[in-house]
């Protein structure tokens, strides 16, 4: 391979101070391994985080809410001479549910920015076994889609979700429900809704999350199941659940879906507002540690190339004048920072991912989440190495420059 | 009349610093191709700042500069560091080679930087230049770990190693003892009179002055006698 004299100046200088390279080089190696560690743990936790609020709830939740109607409208329109007629819910029985579900269902998953909808009924519960009785809820689901949406299968500790199509009378039950009434797979328990008679169903599945809450109180069961534990019809649906192909579009997915239907749309940035802030300030935390450290790195070249720029002084002169021109001068200064750069960021890719890799192995074991979630996504890596040569060249621009502005005729006379 | 390597033309330049005094006042000269000229004076005459200014480092001064027919006088930096690589070799008083290279590399970066000859025909040329000098069982030896008089003249074969149409030398013999100074003056006389090269050298030496082509004497930034 033929290398410029430019290049071959740079890479003596640079061997001929080793240890001022080998120091040099580790101060970028330690700021890209940290940018690739941090980076890969931001993005793991939040990630997991992602995961965990999207296995229990739904990008946008339809539903019916409670409400004491207002008379906003009315009153725009009749003026003070009207008498309103206003509807408490607590005087006044209203079904629960949505109107004409089905049809709801059918007409969001035409929408083109939804990926899945599938119908729930939600029921409150008392859990009876023997004489132990617990409170809960039962989520009437197809369960097929649920674990399309939800990944259900993941949560499994024993059972076949499947079994919840096949058995007659199946239910799915959290964990903690299961410890409460210490009860088995294939035993029998008792639920009982507020409105239905009371109902002996069979377990043929146990779940657990990492959500104490969730695994104390909830169960799943085929849909009409819970229709008949309420002892409505087939056309009670309480909630509607919809993910939509990018949950960033939630929100506005979700105002639409309130204009279309006059029902709430819940999506889950007001479901779960402390995650999204979560998000942001480690996000606001690593973007600093990591401008930190890159910037100490970018000083440590600086420095080095300003001291070898004062030493080598005279020996730029005579460069300039044997012809060496500025930009040869610079391209000579530049080249020894973009080696340290290089040199620096390989070795500081492999070691992020060595950290990674062996963080990614220290055992949590809280719920789910047995270990530190990582995530290795190629693109951290790439952006590793273009911030430290833009880091190792920005450093290395001024000292350059310096360098190609000598002027021989001083600095030969003395 | 001899073709002219180097023309000056009412030359005048100033130094400011802490007060503006001229240091060249109008000087002009002419120095044909093939001449070894030298240029004396009392120290502080303005001899040294007259090469620098002939050399093209030097670029604030009035007046104008030719260098084989070409004016150069008012041409970029970059365009002067291209001329100075491939027109003008120089020896200095100290050698300034570079520490960390060997003495071949030394002599090689001037050539390798003018990127005319490929790697390996510059370092025959380099090996060449050396034992021109004697110095070639030091080739591969770091520079900084030659004596004094090796290193001046790794550093006058690197001057050479572009075959350049002039060498200047600013005390070119000035760390020298006689015997070195003996070589390098024969080496320079047949440079000139051989390879029609052109030699401007400032010295102090008036031995080595007397022996050149043609003495011009300087005293208070002008010339006092062309030698002619």
């Amino acid at each position: 391979m033929k290398i410029s004299v430019n290049t071959e100046i740079a890479l003596t200088y640079l061997s001929a101070r080793k240890k001022q390279t080998a120091v040099a080089s580790l101060g970028v190696m330690f700021g890209i391994s940290m940018f690739i560690f941090m980076q890969s743990l931001m993005k793991g936790t939040n990630d997991y985080f992602e995961k965990m609020s999207f296995n229990s709830t739904p990008h946008i939740r339809l539903y019916s809410e409670n409400k004491v109607a207002d008379n906003h409208i009315l009153k725009g329109f009749l003026k003070d001479s009207s008498v309103k007629m206003l509807t408490n819910p607590k005087q006044l029985i209203q079904t629960q549910g949505l109107n004409n579900p089905y049809g709801l269902v059918k007409e969001i998953s035409k929408y083109p920015r939804v990926a899945n909808v599938t119908p729930q009924v939600t029921a409150m519960v008392i859990y009876t076994s023997g004489s132990v009785q617990i409170n809960g809820n039962v989520a009437g689901v197809d369960i097929d889609q649920e674990n399309k949406m939800f990944d259900v299968q993941s949560n499994m500790v024993a059972g076949n979700l499947h079994d919840l199509n096949r058995v007659n009378n199946g239910l799915l039950i959290g964990k903690g429900v299961a410890d409460k009434l210490s009860l088995h797979l294939g035993d029998n328990i008792t639920v009982t809704s507020g409105t239905g008679s009371p109902t002996i169903m069979r377990i043929v599945g146990i779940f657990a999350t990492t959500i104490k809450q969730i695994d104390e109180t909830k169960s799943y069961a085929n849909i009409v199941q819970a229709q008949n534990l309420l002892g409505k019809d087939r056309s009670y649906v309480t909630d509607i659940k919809i993910n939509v192909k990018d949950y960033n579009s939630a929100p506005s997915v979700a105002k639409d879906l309130e204009t279309l239907t006059g029902y709430k749309a819940e999506d889950w940035v007001q479901a779960n507002e402390q995650i999204k802030a979560a998000f942001k300030i480690r996000a606001v935390i690593l973007n600093s540690v990591i401008g930190v450290l890159l910037l100490v790195a970018g000083f440590g070249i600086y420095n080095i190339l300003n001291m070898t720029i004062y030493e080598k002084i005279k020996e730029i002169a005579i460069l300039k004048a044997q012809g060496f021109s500025g930009p040869s001068v610079t391209s000579i200064f530049l080249q020894q920072a973009l080696f340290i750069g290089l040199l620096g960021g390989l070795i500081g890719v492999s070691f992020g991912y060595l950290i990674t890799l062996m963080v990614s192995h220290i055992y949590i074991g809280a719920g789910t989440l047995k270990y530190l979630p990582m995530s290795f996504y190629t693109p951290h890596y790439i952006e590793a190495i273009i911030f430290g040569i833009l880091t190792t060249v920005a450093a290395g621009f001024f000292p350059a420059r310096k360098a190609s502005k000598v002027d021989p005729v001083t600095i030969i006379r003395g | 009349m001899a073709e002219s390597a180097l023309k000056a033309t009412n030359i005048t330049k100033y130094f400011h610093d802490p007060v503006t005094i001229p240091v060249l006042k109008n000087i002009s000269l002419d120095v044909h191709k093939g001449e070894f000229v030298s240029i004396v004076g009392k120290s502080g005459c303005g001899k040294s700042t007259l090469l620098y200014v002939l050399s093209t480092m030097d670029t604030d001064y009035e007046g104008s500069l030719d260098i084989n027919g070409t004016l150069v006088t008012g041409k970029s930096l970059n365009a002067l560091a291209k001329i100075r690589n491939a027109s003008i070799g120089f020896v200095f008083q100290f050698h300034y080679l570079l520490p960390d290279f060997t003495c071949l590399k030394n002599v090689m970066i001037p050539a390798l930087r003018l990127g005319k000859l490929s790697y390996k025909e510059v370092e025959e040329k380099a090996y060449e230049k050396l034992k021109m000098f004697g110095v070639e069982d030091q080739a591969l030896k770091r520079a900084d770990k030659l004596s004094g008089g090796q290193q001046q003249r790794v550093a006058i074969a690197r001057a050479l190693i572009n075959d350049p149409a002039i060498i200047m030398g600013d005390e070119p013999t000035g760390n020298l003892d006689s015997k070195n100074t003996g070589i390098v003056f024969d080496l320079f006389q047949k440079l000139s009179k051989e390879f029609g090269q052109t030699l401007i050298t400032v010295t102090h030496d008036e031995d080595f002055a007397r022996r050149s082509d043609r003495i011009i004497e300087m005293a208070d930034g002008e010339i006092k006698s062309h030698g002619k």
